[in-house]
């Protein structure tokens, strides 16, 4: 079977009836604040790595990460993000008042360092209800996802399918991770960070991942409510899928069949064949295990298509953004979709027999896109996959 | 309608007993219920005053965050045996693991913290547990559960996510583990878990 994504033994996935979009979006990266940078860098496979100097790294075994310059607050640059998608997507007060948001982020920063009785008041919940209240979204709904470097794109699926069901007329889902000194300093103790500075998906020679600032927004509705406004969509949300290895605890499936089951129930709620994907923006995370399994769920879920559908992971240019990556790329895609303009993976220093894929290895590659995927993958083995059409 | 569960009874028993008019719903599985799902089993910890603390579990150190995890979903997933007895096989094994948190594990959290600020290396077993999805996907692959797997920061979301889950057919059942560290040295760590599906089981009803 060549031609349409795999079923497996596993039920079709269901979705509600109502068509979701994307009405809006906003990011900040390393690169700055704002989609236009961010794009211009990963079209011209430009990585935005350098020295850490936001924290001492001394002791670490690596030292550089995409970082925007400075100590930027978290709160603040969520702020913003949000406050720009809603404001292109022409939310009024009273609507951004009825609409939940959806945080993914590791947790309040502030947590770790307060005393004991503080605490309570510093818990993923409460810092994603403060952020809803200062951006007038709805802060009694507001929830945080916390499930590592799928957390945005569980809740864009979630988001999706509470829309697409009729439980809600729109999300806003943010998320946001700014290089820090405690997360640096796990992933290098993990010996997860690539030494030679350089993140290289699905290479021969590829040697882990690096870290990166990102924040994103997004405004996930129904298409009457969007239309309603006048409002013309980026892009449709138009199938989603999250599952579990049931593996280990933070290695990914060598054969990649939960991923693959992602991508085959995203592509089941698009209604579509394998072949109408034009894009996939990888997870593509730079180490060993992790790209050779996402390449054998990519051949598992599309077939032959996986040997010639684009494919790149902009983790090699903006980093990972842990619990906002899912969101970054997710825009990166939704752009890529809009202009057909295909971003790089960088870093490719050669092939891996484990990793045979049409990457993208040189600007300037155009292509007409009708669909384009986004998936990722994560400790616990977590695994999503977006897939968005045009509008 | 759906009877509330007594937070006294759940645990290692096999089956729930059932009160008629609770005072409040204090426990999850009493919430999850009042939320329209069928428990079809559920634990908590502290269970009884032996339980000091949680069995240690290797390759989580430092903090019971996971651990408690770990344990509250054995004492739910062994009475999932006789309670999902005649469910489909898919339905069994593509059991979603959601886990709830808002401090997350915060013991490991400020342990790092204190590392860092002193200038010294954190353990590498600490990164392998820095998110609350390796728990997860530590439970998801002891049980063979091979449903999304997701981390929130609150039970009622927790809920809400479950339901949409179930409703879609991305899980057929749901282990939803509520985890909440002690913040203060005078608190208990305090732990449940339940496991859902839409509506009970037959067998299930004419039992309560």
């Amino acid at each position: 079977m060549t031609d349409a994504v795999h079923l497996a033994r596993h039920p079709v996935a269901l979705r509600g009836p109502e068509p979701v979009v994307i009405s809006a979006a906003a990011v900040a990266s390393a690169f700055g604040r704002g989609v236009e940078p961010l794009l211009s860098a990963v079209l011209d496979g430009a990585p935005g790595f350098r020295a850490v100097r936001r924290f001492d790294v001394a002791q670490r075994r690596v030292g550089v990460a995409a970082t925007l310059p400075g100590s930027p607050s978290l709160g603040d640059e969520l702020d913003r993000v949000i406050g720009e998608a809603c404001d292109e997507a022409v939310l009024s007060p009273a609507l951004r008042a009825q609409s939940p948001l959806y945080l993914a982020v590791h947790g309040d920063p502030d947590l770790p360092r307060v005393s004991g009785a503080e605490a309570g008041r510093h818990g993923a919940d409460a810092f994603a209800r403060s952020v809803a209240k200062r951006s007038g979204l709805s802060d009694e709904t507001a929830r945080a996802y916390t499930s590592a470097c799928v957390a945005a794109s569980t809740a864009v699926a979630d988001a999706a399918a509470a829309v697409a069901r009729g439980r809600v007329s729109r999300v806003v889902v943010a998320a946001g991770y700014l290089v820090d000194p405690d997360q640096f300093a796990l992933f290098d103790a993990g010996r997860a960070l690539a030494p030679d500075g350089r993140v290289r998906p699905f290479s021969a020679r590829r040697g882990g991942l690096l870290l990166g600032d990102g924040m994103g927004a997004v405004v996930i509705e129904s298409a009457s409510a969007a239309a309603r406004r006048g409002v013309k969509p980026l892009a449709r949300l138009a199938g989603w899928g999250r599952t579990g290895d049931a593996y280990h605890v933070c290695r990914p499936r060598p054969d990649g069949a939960g991923l693959a089951r992602a991508i085959t129930a995203a592509a089941q709620r698009a209604s579509i064949r394998a072949e109408a994907i034009g894009y996939v923006n990888a997870h593509g995370s730079g180490t060993a295990h992790s790209d050779a399994a996402e390449a054998a769920a990519l051949h598992s879920a599309l077939g032959e298509s996986a040997e010639t559908v684009p494919v790149s992971s902009t983790k090699s240019v903006h980093g990972q953004a842990l619990e906002a990556g899912a969101l970054v790329e997710l825009i990166v895609t939704l752009h890529t979709l809009r202009a057909g303009q295909l971003p790089v993976n960088a870093g490719y220093l050669g092939p891996d027999e484990e990793c045979r894929l049409n990457l993208v290895l040189a600007p300037g590659q155009t292509r007409s896109i009708d669909y384009a995927l986004s998936i990722n993958s994560a400790f616990g083995g977590a695994n999503t996959a977006l897939l968005v059409g045009a509008p | 309608m759906i009877p509330l569960v007594s937070p006294n009874t759940i645990g290692d028993a096999p089956s729930v007993r059932v009160i008629a008019t609770p005072p409040a719903v204090t426990s999850l599985a009493g919430r999850a219920e009042a939320a329209g799902f069928a428990v079809v089993a559920a634990s908590t910890w502290p269970q009884s005053p032996a339980d000091i603390a949680p069995p240690a579990v290797a390759g989580f150190v430092t903090s019971s965050f996971s651990p408690l995890a770990i344990e509250v979903a054995r004492r739910c997933l062994e009475q999932r045996a006789n309670s999902m007895a005649g469910t489909a096989e898919t339905e069994a094994s593509s059991t979603a693991v959601i886990i709830a948190s808002s401090l997350g594990d915060i013991a490991g959290a400020r342990h790092v913290a204190q590392t860092v600020d002193a200038g010294t290396r954190v353990g590498p077993l600490l990164f392998f547990q820095c998110v609350p999805n390796a728990v997860a996907g530590h439970i998801a692959a002891r049980w063979g559960l091979v449903g999304p797997v997701i981390c929130l920061g609150d039970e009622r979301s927790a809920l809400d996510a479950a339901g949409l889950l179930i409703e879609d057919v991305d899980a057929g059942a749901v282990l939803l583990i509520r985890v909440e560290q002690a913040a203060t040295a005078d608190e208990p760590d305090r732990a449940e878990a339940v496991l859902l599906t839409a509506s009970a089981p037959a067998h299930e009803r004419s039992r309560a």
